[in-house]
């Protein structure tokens, strides 16, 4: 006999069937179905095969915590594996195929694995596979993922859009019964701002699947009445189709909504899935019981399921279990089924309560057996039979299902994933959650309040304390009258069902048996954590939802102590799974992160620039022309050309910060190793910055623009670094100072003009005089452009070491200023030119970067020695820079380094070894930190930081590349590479 | 060069309006938007910057402790500029941003739960009343943001970062630009 749907009754709507697949099979279901309601209503028991010994295996549950029927469903980018079948709603045209068989679900080779299941325990793998090792990796592990299994992922990008909310609120609410429901009215009547999450696509929770009359009226209307009442408050909002899975720090909660997960073809200009945060400034959790397993033998059979799923399927789907259902059951809950059953005209085949003094004044027609066990269940793919123990007599009844009734456990996950444990209760039979949250309480039964009426008040008087704390008042939602409703008591727990023949599964969906458990034990891993890991347990996709409790009791019992004694493992976010692509969000492909457009992007890619990334920044690389081949005769080029005539290069992703203030330049004195106090307005200077530890931070150039305003250049990778270590000095170290700070990066287009035609071009826009007398090397002023309808900032520094200026134009002018410039340098022959060959000429020059201001290198290090002040009183650096290891004639300093045979090459972070000396690290001298080829030199040169480079000058050496194994025989010499004498800076 | 054309060139030029009855987005002029670097604490700063804001509302926005932003439509000329960073000093410095920030306006009944996609910032009207404003992320970007009407507000952003700005802003809109 297999399961069926019932002619009439549950929430479904037949008069909307709906079409799906399950392994190519057509089928049909109704709107208002889940996957897994579909499937049974449609008789299908088997459903999938197990982990480790694929066995078959049926539904178990009705909801999250669903540890077997998981399958994967849709099709190319869409495909998702691992689905519960139970939270999938049914849609049209659903398509979903089982899991971890081959080749069909019906005949599976790997259920052979259950015949070598005497082998394949606990510890199988660890025990069998060491040897030999170098197998495991390439051999074993291979095969034992292939071999077990979840579902596949699919290789085809997701078409589909996630995207990340936030949200604030006053109470948050997490689950839809008795008691959030009557905590969302509470609130929302009194004006608090209430979020209402919901996991399933109906609110109502248990109440769903009761039969009991709240207020006169089915509980099914009941809440269909609340939730209007709470869609017309407009401070309230209800999240439906989400899961809550995390609770943070500040009391900000994770949530998970499936926004699109229940269509056909989402909407493309909705996103699938969305992953909020809310803040909220009181939580309540009421989030339910999870219904317990009992563990007997062949509990794992298809149509063995949990009571209180087979009363959700029987009252909420219209869908009966079977036939001949047989219950067993710890407690009273397990006559509220046999009531909804003989209410569908099913009369249970058997009752066996685990009590001998079961008192449940219980009416119907069923046989009870109190006192009893079910020690065995038989079947294939199908339930069969069962084996009632009692009082050492067997006897087998013949079913085609079996609900089990173990208790229940508070589903308090959220309440400890801050690091709260929690903590066992005997009169409770199960885990509480710790007191005293802050920000947090818990109602209903998660709580452990029993009966609809009792959690519909603790939720109200929960919330009602909640808002009292943050002064909202209110006035609790008036209590409820219920009929019908079958209140159980928590009864005392069956860890171990005696008699048990079969195999006994504690965690289904790792395919662990009671016998795993007690060989953890006898093995030595008898703590929670150690068995979690020996033998899996409370692992995979449902983290033990349903097995954990079992596997602490079971392990109590195998060492004498008590649960309290065994303890949990830890409880992290994520309570349920959350896909990847929620957790990225929107952060993919083009949107991957923000990209940073210099105000001259669009001018360089006018001119055909290649672009490269610097951090954010798209900086131009180079400028191809047609003919040229390769990227270094571009740069070849560009680099020539500004030493014979002139470029432009934009260099407006320099950082740019405005310091102004009364005590501005006594800031920068402190600040800046060398000397700014008299700095005379109209200069510029180049700046070293070190750090407290005495190494460099950065450098750049500023300039005194008036008696109480400097303008500070950083390097592009530094800029918010410097901002906020300004920021800290003025605010923390020096808050006496009268200094106000400012990035302008943004606001500036700023342009190198370099090579000797530079004055000449420049002066072209440029108003006034700019003569070596007039504007000297260093000279930094606001000036007026074209006749005075622009104003800019005029530098003249040189990076490339040619007469060179920077100028500075508001943003939005920055392409025409380059275009004019352009336009006035064609007679000269200027030419853009992009990082590329501003790097090369650099090089040539000497001029360090961070490939040199690495972090472990001080100013004597780079040659800056004289920039340290001696006699500054204090700055950032000084009390270190005096240490005997910052002023080691053995330290690594710079120098320069060319190959000896000018044909030959080397690469940038290449190791420098003496001459002859055997390639070893305990050889190494230093490395190449910059090298580039130089059409000047005619070589490749590089800088280097090695031990005492200063003194080494002319010295030969060999330049090793350990990872390309490739040896340069070169030689050291001085780092300015081209005209030392800075005569062309000074023109 | 006395004939070349200068021109200027807007941030977001190629950006055109997107509009729906849920919601709107527009790039605003580039203006004139001046940071104003007071002391923080000094409480008559507001009242001074206001009296020198071209009177639009909200024209002067906070901009942490002792700064401002005073930001209007109109481009200011060098010379107004120059005057209105010498009536500030010496209490307060004006630091030009007219081109190096650029606001969009986003308005409309689902402005909120379109910045919501963005920011963490409460933007409940009872929490963010009109004429408050607060750098926020949204996103990866940093942002100055000005409920400038209940359900209108001006979002200000680096130059260099308002066309990703523009983009997400966009993509967050686009359920809410289907009428």
């Amino acid at each position: 006999m297999t399961p069926y749907r019932l002619p009439a009754g549950g929430l479904i709507d037949r008069r909307t069937p709906l079409s799906f697949t399950f392994d190519g099979k057509p089928l049909t279901g109704f709107a208002g179905d889940s996957l897994a309601s579909a499937l049974l209503g449609n008789g299908r028991l088997l459903l999938g095969r197990s982990f480790k010994y694929h066995r078959p295996r049926g539904i178990l549950t009705a909801g999250a915590a669903e540890p077997n029927a998981l399958m994967t469903i849709g099709t190319g980018g869409r495909t998702e594996a691992n689905t519960r079948a139970t939270m999938q709603e049914l849609y049209a045209g659903l398509e979903a195929r089982s899991q971890s068989r081959w080749p069909s679900l019906a005949f599976d080779i790997g259920a052979l694995n259950g015949l070598l299941s005497p082998f394949l325990g606990a510890g199988f793998y660890y025990k069998t596979f060491m040897w030999p090792a170098p197998l495991w990796e390439k051999l074993y592990e291979p095969f034992i993922r292939k071999a077990a299994g979840l579902g596949t992922a699919s290789y085809t990008a997701d078409p589909d859009t996630y995207e990340k909310c936030w949200a604030h609120c006053d109470l948050l609410v997490i689950g839809s019964g008795p008691a959030g429901l009557a905590a969302a009215l509470t609130a929302g009547r009194a004006g608090a701002r209430v979020i209402l999450v919901e996991e399933h696509a109906a609110a109502g929770g248990m109440l769903l699947s009761e039969t009991a009359q709240i207020d006169g009226k089915p509980a099914q209307d009941f809440v269909a009445q609340t939730m209007a009442e709470l869609a017309s408050l407009a401070n309230v909002t209800m999240l439906l189709r989400t899961t809550a899975f995390g609770w943070y720090d500040g009391n900000v909660f994770g949530a998970i909504e499936r926004v699109q997960k229940h269509v056909p073809v989402p909407l493309a200009a909705r996103a699938v899935e969305r992953l909020w945060r809310i803040v909220a400034k009181k939580a309540l959790l009421a989030t339910g019981a999870e219904e317990r397993p009992l563990v007997f033998g062949g509990n794992d059979i298809p149509g063995v399921m949990m009571a209180g799923a087979m009363r959700t399927y029987l009252n909420r789907y219209g869908v009966a279990p079977g036939r001949q259902v047989a219950i067993f059951t710890t407690n009273d809950s397990g006559y509220a089924l046999a009531t909804d059953l003989e209410a569908h005209g099913i009369v249970p085949e058997i009752i066996v309560d685990s009590r001998a003094d079961a008192a449940f004044p219980y009416q119907g027609k069923a046989r009870v057996v109190t006192g009893a066990v079910v020690s065995d269940a038989a079947g294939g793919k199908a339930l069969s039979s069962i084996t009632v123990l009692r009082n050492g007599e067997t006897e087998t009844v013949a079913v085609d299902a079996l609900a089990m009734a173990g208790g229940f456990s508070p589903i308090i996950h959220l309440a400890c994933h801050r690091g709260a444990k929690p903590l066992w209760s005997d009169a409770q039979s199960a885990f509480l959650a710790p007191g005293n949250l802050v920000g947090l309480d818990l109602a209903g039964s998660v709580a452990t309040t029993s009966g609809i009426a009792a959690c519909f008040e603790d939720g109200a008087r929960k919330a009602m304390a909640l808002l009292d704390e943050i002064s909202v008042h209110t006035t609790p939602a008036a209590p409820i009258a219920v009929e019908g409703d079958i209140v159980s008591p928590p009864a005392r727990p069956l860890w171990t069902v005696p008699g048990v023949k079969g195999k006994a599964f504690v965690d289904f969906q790792n395919d662990v048996h009671r016998r795993d458990l007690d060989l953890a034990v006898q093995e030595g891993y008898g703590h929670v954590e150690l068995a979690k890991r020996y033998t899996t347990n409370g692992m995979a996709t449902d983290q033990g939802k349903l097995s954990n409790v079992n596997a602490i009791g079971l392990l109590a019992e195998a060492r004498g102590v008590s649960p309290d004694d065994v303890g949990t493992t830890t409880f992290r976010p994520f309570y349920t799974p959350v896909s990847f692509g929620a957790l990225a969000g929107a952060s993919h492909g083009h949107d991957f992160q923000p990209v940073r457009r210099s105000p001259l992007h669009d001018w360089a890619r006018r001119l055909g620039a290649t672009f490269v990334e610097t951090g954010l920044w798209y900086r131009s690389s180079f400028f191809p022309r047609p003919g040229e081949t390769t990227w270094r005769e571009s740069v070849d080029r560009e680099v020539l050309n500004v030493r014979a005539h002139a470029g432009l290069c934009d260099v407006s992703m320099l950082g740019k910060i405005e310091i102004c203030g009364r005590d501005a330049a006594e800031f920068l004195n402190r600040v800046y190793s060398n000397a700014f106090l008299k700095l005379p307005v109209g200069k510029a200077r180049y700046g070293l910055m070190l750090r407290e530890d005495g190494m460099i931070y950065d450098d750049g150039t500023t300039s005194r623009l008036s008696e109480n305003h400097y303008f500070m250049t950083t390097t592009t990778a530094y800029a918010a670094g410097v901002m906020n270590h300004l920021e800290f000095c003025a605010q923390v170290l020096w808050p006496d100072l009268d200094v106000r700070l400012a990035s302008s990066t943004d606001q500036w287009a700023q342009m190198a003009i370099a090579g000797p035609k530079a004055r000449r071009i420049l002066q072209t826009i440029v108003d006034a005089d700019l003569s070596n007398d007039a504007f000297p090397f260093l000279a930094a002023r606001e000036v007026s452009l074209f006749g005075g309808a622009l104003h800019g900032r005029l530098f003249r520094i040189s990076f490339s070491g040619e007469l060179a200026y920077e100028l500075a134009v508001p943003a939005g002018y920055g392409e025409s200023v380059a275009e004019a410039l352009m336009d006035a340098g064609a007679l000269h022959g200027i030419q853009p030119y992009g990082v590329e060959a501003l790097s090369v000429l650099r090089i040539e020059k000497g001029h360090v970067t961070h490939n040199e201001i690495n972090g472990t290198a001080t100013a004597g290090d780079l040659g800056f020695g004289k920039m340290v002040s001696a006699t500054k009183p204090d700055f950032i650096g000084k009390a270190m820079v005096g240490r005997p290891g910052l002023v080691d004639p053995e330290r690594a300093q710079l120098v320069g380094v060319r190959p000896l045979d000018p044909e030959t090459s080397f690469r940038t972070g290449s190791h420098i070894l003496a001459l002859n000396a055997e390639a070893t690290l305990e050889n190494d001298q230093g490395y190449v930190t910059s090298s580039a080829y130089s059409p000047h030199i005619g070589s490749t040169i590089g800088l280097a930081l090695v031990k005492r480079g200063a003194s080494r000058h002319g010295e030969t050496v060999t330049i090793w590349n350990g990872i390309r194994n490739e040896f340069t025989p070169g030689r050291l010499c001085d780092p300015v590479f081209f005209d030392p004498e800075n005569e062309k800076l000074h023109v | 060069m006395s004939d070349f054309r200068l021109t200027q060139q807007a941030a977001l030029k190629g950006c055109t309006r997107l509009v729906s009855r849920a919601i709107m987005l527009e790039a605003l002029p580039e203006g004139h938007v001046i940071q104003v670097l007071g002391k923080p604490g000094d409480p008559h700063l507001t009242a001074r910057l206001e009296a020198m804001s071209d009177g639009s509302p909200h024209a002067v926005r906070a901009a942490g402790p002792g700064q401002c932003f005073i930001v209007g439509d109109r481009t200011k000329t060098h010379a107004e500029l120059a005057d209105l960073s010498a009536s500030l000093q010496p209490e307060a410095f004006g630091v030009d941003q007219s081109a190096g920030r650029v606001r969009i306006r986003a308005a409309g009944p689902m402005v909120e739960p379109m910045l919501a996609k963005g920011t963490a910032v409460d933007l409940s009207l009872s929490n963010f009343p009109v004429g408050h404003a607060t750098t926020a992320l949204i996103g990866h970007i940093a942002a100055h943001l000005t409920r400038t009407g209940d359900d209108t507000f001006e979002i200000m952003v680096l130059r260099g970062f308002a066309q990703s700005l523009w983009d997400d802003l966009a993509r967050m809109s686009a359920e809410f630009l289907e009428d």
